[in-house]
């Protein structure tokens, strides 16, 4: 009798705690992730204008933490930078307005959309950012 | 003494601990008690860069203060709310004015705070006093990029619809 009501003690704190804790860390991951990709994005557009300002030849190197969640990056237009994710919540787009021309290589571009191989995966990358005569040109270091 | 003699007087002894656990246990349940997610906090999450700055659930009516973060003017195509009941929750979509964007869309500038009311809200269990898991789905456009290419944005409401 006394092992039963142990056991059941244990368990009547454990589940619902369980219980609360999944469900707070499921809303608490989507705001980590979307923290982490704002910082992400507007890393690389504030330096994207930065450089580009600073004069043609100007250029730098970022080390960015690509968050799991990014199944695609892509420039749009040459002002929007673009991150497609993946959450709980379904498929959205992140975006960040930049307010200079941004372009990448061109092998990777298909009419007004470029996408970004090396932001499109997560992990550690290190992205050069170079300014050109009328853009901030982006791509792998 | 038997074995049965012994397990005979065991229930015996303890049968009404057993009963009175039972319905303990019973009118807890009754009365909401192992309803856990309550406890939850209410929450309203969006991406930040259409950041919720409060929202309330009422009995067919759903509010929520968006602010717009991008930087950038847009034009809202479209706003939704579902939930992931079999016959999913249903409302009426707010509507703005239209601005500088296309017929049936709405115009919400930079850095503006908009309150959006969701109403006619039916099915899906959207029912006072319950707790309801709402997902809100955006799809807008920069009005200044040439090609008004359209972004989906999501978000998700938790609360007690008061």
């Amino acid at each position: 009798m006394e092992y039963l009501l142990i056991i059941a003690l244990t368990l009547g704190i454990i589940v619902p705690t369980t219980y609360l804790f999944y469900n707070y860390s499921k809303a608490s991951s989507q705001e980590l992730v979307d923290a982490q990709l704002v910082k992400l994005g507007r890393t690389i557009v504030d330096t994207s204008e930065t450089i580009f300002y600073t004069g043609e030849g100007s250029k730098t190197v970022l080390e960015l933490n690509v968050p799991d969640n990014v199944v695609n990056a892509q420039i749009v237009d040459g002002r929007e930078l673009v991150f497609n994710i993946t959450t709980n919540f379904g498929d959205e787009e992140i975006v960040f307005i930049s307010n200079v021309n941004l372009t990448t290589n061109g092998a990777n571009c298909i009419a007004n959309v470029c996408k970004l191989p090396d932001l499109s995966n997560s992990g550690f990358k290190k992205i050069r950012i170079q300014a050109t005569k009328s853009s901030a040109f982006i791509d792998t270091a | 003494m038997g074995k049965s003699q012994a397990s005979l007087e065991y229930l015996t002894t303890y049968a009404w601990a057993f009963i009175a656990i039972s319905i303990t246990l019973g009118a807890l349940y009754y009365f909401g008690f192992f309803d856990f997610a309550k406890f939850l906090p209410q929450k309203c999450i969006f991406p930040e860069q259409f950041k919720c700055l409060d929202f309330s659930l009422r009995s067919n009516q759903v509010n929520i203060k968006l602010v717009n973060n991008l930087g950038e003017n847009v034009c809202v195509k479209s706003m939704s709310i579902t939930n992931d009941a079999v016959t999913p929750v249903s409302c009426t979509s707010p509507i703005g004015s239209q601005g500088a964007c296309a017929a049936s869309e709405w115009q919400w500038d930079y850095a503006a705070e908009k309150d959006l009311s969701f109403t006619s809200c039916s099915s899906g269990g959207y029912l006072s006093g319950t707790r309801a898991e709402l997902k809100v789905t955006m799809v807008y456009y920069a009005i200044n990029t040439p090609t008004k290419p359209l972004h989906t944005i999501n978000g998700r409401i938790n609360g007690k619809i008061i």
